[in-house]
């Protein structure tokens, strides 16, 4: 056990690294200069221009800019060029806004997909199953945005629920705190929805594909035959087996904090990283992009590796 | 025992009844015909195919029948069906129907025209992005799975950095030590080559000997790449290429497919991997087949499976993906219209011209859908172990 | 004919299998029963319906495409095919168990063999945790697997073929059930193996006082262990006998074909003898005689009149009118 998490280890350190030059080299070696060192911008005098180039390096070649970045990246120096804040802070400021929608949005997602797939797979081929399956069909297929304008446009006006930013403006320091738990909530609401629903339709999909195949395996055979009612059948013996790969798929759902949705925060105003980065990406903004990568393949690389070991620990079969 | 011998002797005077032969492609379509959804979802999908063709004919080149880029700010934001107001056209703006079909967008241009035009983009773009994945694809996982155990030694990865060290030089104008680069690693590639054919049993050095050992295999190494390209998140990718690259369908195109390629390299790997231990390809081997006839006449057929139903999703992926980045502005540029840039246009004017928002919308809808359809037949009909038992 | 002795008795049971193009009639009309403390073996090639005829007792057929189109199973004065599924439920396991052919995947592979074989006992029975694991403890003794207690904890795919099969062989026994339903237990397994878990089996006849119903393709089995025979064919019976009448005086020319073409020393040097022809497909089956086209003794009436079974005395039936009326001279 103690090797493979070393050897895992070892080996994720290696993509890292290598992630960390392919980013590099995808953002400078496209064409285009950021925005505050291009000589047309009109904003910047020449002298400007060559003093911001000095000040980030921009003039030495680019194994040297490789190292001065990351340099500055672990030591916590990052500075955006946008508008010279710390990277790292305002990471950290847009993580935390992301967090709640994403772990709402994964809650409702996880809870809701298990028991809507298993039923399905149970009840193969009846009505339950059928409109489940069309209705996972149908929001798999609808563009993301779409949806959204639907929803907001039917809903709004009918429960008034919130569709911009995190909290009602002004709000301030007069409310008391439930009020602004409430209103914080009711926020949450739509967006994180709006993200759930696609979750689900591919998820639940997922589950019923699996038992299905679980169902057809000649253990669940011998249980019938040994009198075990249905239930237990089904919910002992079947979905034991049938969640072991599921297991594995809550170590990869680490990655999504970043990916969070850039449509979903642009068109609900929420001020999370999805949408940070893409202003970023917009404005060239070096450094923030570059760390939002590497943020995001530590995250990644952190959750294959928690399923590999979840993987490891769940089923009997495998023992390293 | 006497029916020993009436056995032997006996010739066939009674037929039995044979079942009808059926040959596979005939098997599949009665499975694939019994999928209600899966026919609708193909039909669709014919429709559509026929619409972008119509499409592509019927509004381009200089005088098309329904012109997509006429601009007529006279009229502009009239709800479908609505007549023109013909006093204040000219002749040849007048919509070739009588009537628009599907109202006018912002700047007055006929919406069925640019839905047509915009087809015939959101095929190629899914066709073409999902050739692309799926080449890639093919070709990384088969090596991954069927050469998988070979290695790759020390001074060829060396070689491999030189060489495109040499060519980095060479392109960043500093000529002369890029060429001399290039040359030295030309010569000892080719060196390497011939001197493979003769005998190893030359004598080499033991401090060369290192250049010589195994560094990784090509299973690992196709499969770090593959890693590699999932820490980023996918449409982040996308959306940081296509910003940085100047705009244009191709772009679009190409940077979809060259970012997709990964699902259909594990699923071939994983099949190759399977296949390559079952009988039938040893069978081949020691008839004398060689590596290419085993991999494309042999592996191929039995692995296309996952691939063929990941490629019809992913074709419904790509068309989400490219009204995805032309609703934040990097899609194909004006005035060509894809149905993502009417949504994107139509989204400022959401409450005063909804059709603008559905039309574009529920089109796409029903295109992605039915190739979600096909594709979840398709995987029903391909994986035994998921069919229905009728 | 159904006395105090029959344990069970199926009655022209048929069970099709329907697809949107085509039925097969997997099983068509069979009658067999097994009585108290007997072995009854169930032959006949592959394809000829006796597992689906075995699953179709404990009401196992995959319901979408597999439907009973008649007959009735009578067992302890009620007819299995009518019991609504909590009753079913109270028989398997219970009063019938059955033992399946492939162990390794018969067993669920992430539970421990005392969790597989106290589940069996825990849904029939209201028994403690200490006296569970003794009776697994018990039951894993009598089926002969060395060291039991380290095997209880063990996982399924950390036993070899045989103690697998022994494990399933253990989890039937576990409620004491009246009736054994095993398929093709030992195909998969090796000879020596084989025979260890035939020689358990019949052991059990008398010390549980317990009846046997062995479905298999391999004559040599129903030599060793049978009591009476009955031999199928595409979903028929075609002949039945206690052991000796079959082996050594077998009236149906399927029975005899099936012994010419087993290999034997008298038969050294000499050409081995097949049946020609196939096994007909379920759903395309010949009119008549379904073994016809294939059978050395055919006459025409055989093409067109389903035959009847012909009683050849002391329980001996065959379902071939030719030969029973060709009287003795075809078998001597």
């Amino acid at each position: 056990m103690l090797s493979f998490i070393g050897r895992s280890v070892v080996q994720k350190i290696i993509t890292l690294f290598f992630v960390s030059i392919v980013s590099f080299l995808i953002i400078h070696i496209a064409p285009g200069k950021p925005s505050q060192v291009d000589p047309m911008n009109p904003k910047f005098t020449p002298e400007v221009v060559e003093r911001f180039r000095k000040e980030f390096h921009l003039d030495k070649p680019l194994h040297v800019q490789y190292l001065y970045f990351y340099k500055d990246l672990f030591t916590g120096e990052t500075v955006s060029w946008k508008d010279n804040q710390s990277v790292l802070k305002k990471i950290w400021e847009r993580f935390l806004n992301s967090l709640p929608l994403f772990i709402v949005g994964t809650i409702i997602t996880w809870t809701l997909s298990f028991p809507i797939g298993i039923r399905s797979a149970i009840f193969r081929g009846q009505f339950y199953d059928r409109s489940a399956t069309f209705l996972s069909y149908l929001l798999i297929s609808i563009p993301g945005f779409f949806f959204a304008y639907v929803l907001i446009i039917f809903v709004v006006n009918q429960f008034h629920v919130p569709v911009i930013g995190m909290e009602t403006f002004g709000i301030g320091d007069g409310a008391s705190l439930p009020y602004i738990f409430m209103d914080r909530i009711w926020h949450l609401l739509l967006p994180s929805v709006l993200g759930a629903t696609g979750g689900i339709a591919v998820l639940s999909r997922y589950v019923r594909s699996q038992m299905l195949e679980v169902e057809g395996q000649d253990y669940i055979r011998t249980a019938r035959a040994k009198g075990l009612p249905p239930e237990q059948v089904h919910y002992k013996h079947a979905l034991r087996n049938a969640l072991l790969p599921f297991v594995t798929m809550f170590g990869l759902i680490l990655p999504g904090l970043i990916g969070g949705s850039v449509i979903i925060e642009s068109i609900f105003s929420w001020p999370g990283m999805g949408r940070m980065a893409y202003e970023a990406i917009l404005a060239r903004d070096y450094p923030v992009i570059l760390t939002v990568n590497f943020v995001s393949a530590i995250l990644v690389l952190a959750g294959t590796f928690i399923s590999d070991l979840l993987y490891l620990i769940v089923d009997p079969r495998i023992r390293l | 025992m006497n029916i020993e011998e009436k056995g032997f002797n006996q010739d066939f005077q009674f037929e039995a009844p044979m079942a009808p032969k059926r040959t596979r492609l005939q098997e599949f379509w009665l499975l694939f015909r019994q999928n209600r959804l899966a026919i609708l979802g193909l039909f669709i999908f014919i429709l559509f195919f026929c619409c972008a063709i119509m499409g592509l004919f019927m509004t381009s080149g200089p005088d098309p029948l329904f012109d997509p880029a006429m601009i007529r700010l006279q009229e502009k934001l009239r709800p479908p069906l609505a007549k023109p107001n013909l006093y204040s056209l000219r002749h040849e703006e007048i919509p070739c129907l009588g009537f628009y079909l599907m109202g006018t967008d912002d700047l007055g241009r006929d919406v069925f025209a640019r839905m047509l035009q915009g087809a015939w983009v959101s095929l190629t773009v899914g066709f073409v992005a999902v050739g692309i994945s799926v080449l890639i694809g093919i070709f990384m996982g088969g090596v991954a799975g069927y050469f998988g155990q070979h290695h790759i030694r020390v001074d060829h990865i060396l070689m491999t950095i030189l060489l495109i060290a040499g060519a980095g030089l060479v392109m960043a104008n500093s000529i002369r030590f890029g060429a001399v680069l290039l040359c030295l690693t030309l010569t000892y590639i080719f060196y390497s080559f011939f001197t493979q054919n003769r005998s190893r049993e030359k004598y080499v050095p033991s401090w060369a000997k290192v250049f010589r050992k195994n560094a990784v295999s090509m299973d690992t190494l196709i499969m770090r790449i593959v890693d590699i390209m999932l820490c980023f998140p996918s449409f982040f990718l996308i959306l940081t290429v296509v910003a940085l690259l100047p705009a244009s369908i191709y772009n679009i195109m190409i940077v979809i497919g060259l970012t997709s390629w990964m699902g259909t390299t594990r699923f071939v790997r994983a099949e190759f991997l399977s296949l390559r231990e079952q009988d039938f390809v040893a069978a081949v081997k020691t008839l004398g087949a060689g590596n290419f006839r085993i991999i494309f006449r042999h592996m191929m057929p039995n692995a296309i499976a996952p691939v063929l139903v990941s490629a019809t999703i992913g074709i419904a992926t790509a068309i989400l993906t490219e009204a995805g980045l032309s609703f934040l502005g990097f899609g194909v540029p004006p005035p060509h219209a894809t149905w993502g840039n009417i949504l994107s246009d139509g989204k400022n004017f959401i409450f005063d011209a909804p059709w603008l928002t559905f039309i574009p919308g529920i089109a796409i809808l029903i295109v992605v859908l039915s190739f979600n359809l096909f594709g979840e037949g398709l995987r029903d009909v391909l994986n035994p172990k998921l069919r229905e038992r009728h | 004919m159904a006395n105090n002795n029959t344990l069970i008795s199926v009655q022209d049971l048929k069970v099709y299998f329907r697809t949107s193009h085509e039925c097969a009639r997997a099983v068509d009309g069979i009658s067999f029963e097994v009585r108290k403390e007997e072995t009854v073996c169930l032959v006949g090639e592959s394809g000829c319906g006796k597992t689906v005829s075995a699953l179709s007792i404990l009401g196992l057929i995959p319901t979408p495409s597999g439907e009973i189109a008649g007959g009735r199973i009578l067992f302890q004065d009620k007819n299995l095919l009518e019991l609504d599924e909590e009753d079913m439920q109270k028989v398997r396991g219970n009063r019938i168990a059955m033992v399946f052919q492939e162990p390794l995947t018969s067993l669920n592979p992430v539970f421990t063999i005392e969790d597989q074989i106290g589940e069996a006992i825990r849904i029939h029975k209201n028994v403690g945790a200490k006296e569970l694991r003794d009776r697994c403890f018990k039951l894993l003794k009598d089926v002969g697997i060395p060291s039991p207690v380290q095997r209880l904890k063990d996982y399924p795919h950390q036993l070899s073929g045989g103690q697998r099969q022994r494990v399933m062989i253990a989890m039937a026994l576990a409620c004491d059930p009246d009736l054994i339903i095993a398929d093709e237990p030992t195909t998969a397994l090796d000879v020596t193996v084989q025979a260890q878990i035939l020689r358990l089996l019949k052991s059990f006849q008398k010390t549980r006082s317990m009846s046997v119903l062995y479905i298999t393709h391999d004559l040599g089995v129903v030599a060793n262990i049978a009591d009476r025979v009955y031999v199928m064919y595409s979903g028929i019976i075609t002949e039945q006998g206690n052991t000796a009448q079959i082996f050594h005086d077998a009236r149906h020319p399927y029975t005899q074909g099936l012994l010419a073409s087993l290999p034997s020393r008298s038969k050294r040097g000499k050409r081995l003898y097949s049946i020609p022809g196939t096994v007909p497909n379920p759903a395309y089956k010949p009119a008549g005689c379904p073994f016809h086209p294939r059978c050395p003794h055919a006459i025409p009436t055989c093409a067109k009149e389903y035959p009847q079974m012909c009683d050849f005395g002391q329980g001996h039936l065959a379902r071939c009118p030719v030969l029973f009326e060709g009287g003795d001279d075809t078998n001597k």
